[in-house]
């Protein structure tokens, strides 16, 4: 039962994350391949001030985020401007940075051996993980909450227009760099939050959580649920994290032997969907645009950017 | 508002395109820039929109509140001026549809910070009216929906500028893809407003009868620099004009 709870905590964390994606991408179009470094910087940055510094884990969540989001800032003013392509390489490059500080600055994060342990933030009592998942429910729904709101407002519609043509959108006096730093930003930072939330959930801090794997089942999940969607995100996490993390790993009758090649098992399936989604249904499975939306006319529209893939 | 332009040179791997010892836009009404292909019209254009960068010279941005460099400024500065420039190529925003495409253009930068998105109403009142305004006048096959046939974009790219509020508009060839009549609304529409001493209006367009309806001044452009400025009238029946332009 403890399992399953701290399966579907993380499986939230992974909505949250896609939902910021979808943001960032689906809204804004930028191609943020170093989601998990944001989120890293936020874990490993609550697990080092909570553990070396005695810091309480509610502040130590609040300084990591922003940390990222400072962190966010610097790769905005360098990147942020230029082709797709590069950001996502040198987003990619930065998770890769994060994961590699955090095995040598070993004083702070223990390096390889790990960090921990860290708590929840109230007292020891039986149902408190219960409790804690129940409080990331909130935080989530008030992402996927803003997350709706900012696409029907006009800052969204700002995003939209510079995600289709951003030169047209700064000769309608739009500051288009300005906007997309500051979603950027704010929504890395907020990756960053998320990932404060989960150092309670891993308790015991390791570099392997830092793997690119987050990354790309984030980008999956939004690829497959629909980057232009509200729930798409929501949706692709529950196809790709519920179904195969959760159900199949935990709940399937799979001989022990047979256990092993279980995550091998996962990431052809993750391959398998992604390619059918790209060739079957490349807008994702809600596709673009909701009844919801105000836009909702339904027009043929151009082919969306190539899928990210998977390495 | 008005743009200065001195000793204006642009040039190619040596080639100068461009190569302009003096010239005022906006002084004027509707002004328009007219010139045989390869005049450098278009090189001219994306000058004083800031595109293409100089080789040499300046270019200046008069306004009541002084005198501005157009060089450092970047894009959406120049527009917040309240220079814009109509494309002359198809130009849209593909999921946007006319109406939001308009509300966007109409919105002011300030109210489009993080705090809208907890706001209530997205358009105010008078946005939407505005919006109405211009949609109502022209007819799109679907006056909800996406700009279809290039000619829609075309008019919406136009709109989406009017509606802007410029001080200076620059059109790049507005009848480049819009049928006749709908052309005559739009210019129709552009009059009013330069009448109405809203801002001020230069067209570049090889459609030389709608130059002699529309326009109070226009300036010759012919290999690079400007042979010869003045009324219609006076531009019509000067024999530079005749001789390098109209083939008389």
């Amino acid at each position: 039962m403890d399992y399953l709870i701290f399966s579907f905590s993380l499986m939230l964390i992974y909505i949250g994350l896609a939902q910021l994606l979808h943001i960032q991408f689906g809204l804004a179009g930028i191609p943020n391949f170093g989601v998990v470094g944001f989120w890293g910087l936020g874990l490993y940055g609550t697990g080092v001030l909570y553990v070396n510094y005695d810091v309480p884990l509610v502040p130590a969540i609040a300084i990591a985020a922003l940390i990222a989001a400072g962190a966010a800032y610097v790769l905005a003013r360098l990147i942020l401007q230029k082709s797709g392509q590069a950001i996502l390489a040198a987003t990619l490059a930065f998770a890769t940075i994060v994961a590699l500080l955090v095995i040598s600055e070993k004083q702070l994060t223990g390096g390889v051996i790990g960090l921990g342990t860290i708590g929840y933030p109230f007292g020891d009592f039986s149902e408190r993980n219960v409790v804690y998942g129940g409080i990331l429910i909130a935080v989530v729904a008030a992402l996927i909450w803003v997350s709706a709101r900012l696409r029907d407002s006009r800052l969204g519609r700002v995003l939209i227009a510079i995600r289709d043509n951003e030169e047209l959108a700064a000769s309608l006096g739009k500051d288009t760099a300005a906007t997309k730093r500051m979603i950027f930003v704010v929504t890395c930072g907020l990756m960053g939050v998320l990932g404060g939330l989960s150092a309670p959930l891993h308790q015991f801090l390791v570099p392997y959580h830092l793997a690119p794997s987050l990354t790309f089942a984030v980008w999956i999940a939004l690829v497959l649920g629909g980057k232009g969607h509200n729930f798409g995100a929501i949706i692709g996490v529950f196809l790709t994290f519920g179904l195969f993390d959760i159900l199949i790993e935990t709940y399937a009758p799979v001989p022990t032997e047979q256990a092993i090649l279980l995550p091998n098992f996962k990431l052809f399936c993750y391959g398998l969907l992604l390619v059918g989604i790209i060739m079957f249904r490349p807008a994702g499975l809600l596709g673009e645009d909701g009844p919801h939306t105000r836009s909702g006319r339904d027009t043929p529209r151009p082919a969306p950017e190539p899928a990210p893939k998977e390495s | 508002m008005q743009l200065h332009a001195e000793t204006l040179t642009k040039s190619y791997h040596q080639h100068e395109v461009v190569n302009i010892e003096k010239v005022t836009f906006g002084a004027k009404g509707v002004e328009g820039l007219i010139g045989p292909n390869g005049a450098g019209k278009s090189t001219l254009m994306g000058l004083l929109t800031r595109r293409i960068a100089p080789t040499s010279g300046t270019i200046k941005l008069d306004t009541d509140k002084g005198s501005t460099a157009l060089n450092p400024l970047r894009s959406h500065e120049v527009a917040r001026i309240g220079l814009i420039k109509t494309n002359q190529r198809i130009q849209g925003f593909d999921s946007l549809t006319i109406r939001d495409s308009l509300r966007l253009a109409a919105t002011a930068p300030s109210d489009e910070g993080i705090g809208s998105i907890f706001g209530g109403k997205r358009d105010t009142d008078e946005i939407e009216d505005q919006v109405a305004t211009y949609l109502e006048a022209f007819p799109f096959s679907d006056r909800n929906g996406h700009a279809r046939s290039g000619g829609e974009k075309k008019l919406v790219d136009i709109l989406r500028c009017l509606i802007a509020r410029p001080r200076l508009l620059l059109m790049d060839e507005p009848t480049a893809g819009l049928p006749d009549d709908i052309t005559r609304i739009v210019m129709d529409m552009v009059r009013a407003k330069v009448a109405a001493g809203e801002m001020r209006v230069v067209v570049v367009e090889h459609d030389l009868p709608l130059i002699w309806e529309y326009c109070d001044y226009v300036h010759f452009l012919s290999e690079g620099s400007i042979l010869f400025e003045g009324e219609p009238d006076e531009v019509k029946s000067n024999r530079v004009v005749a001789e390098k332009y109209m083939g008389v």
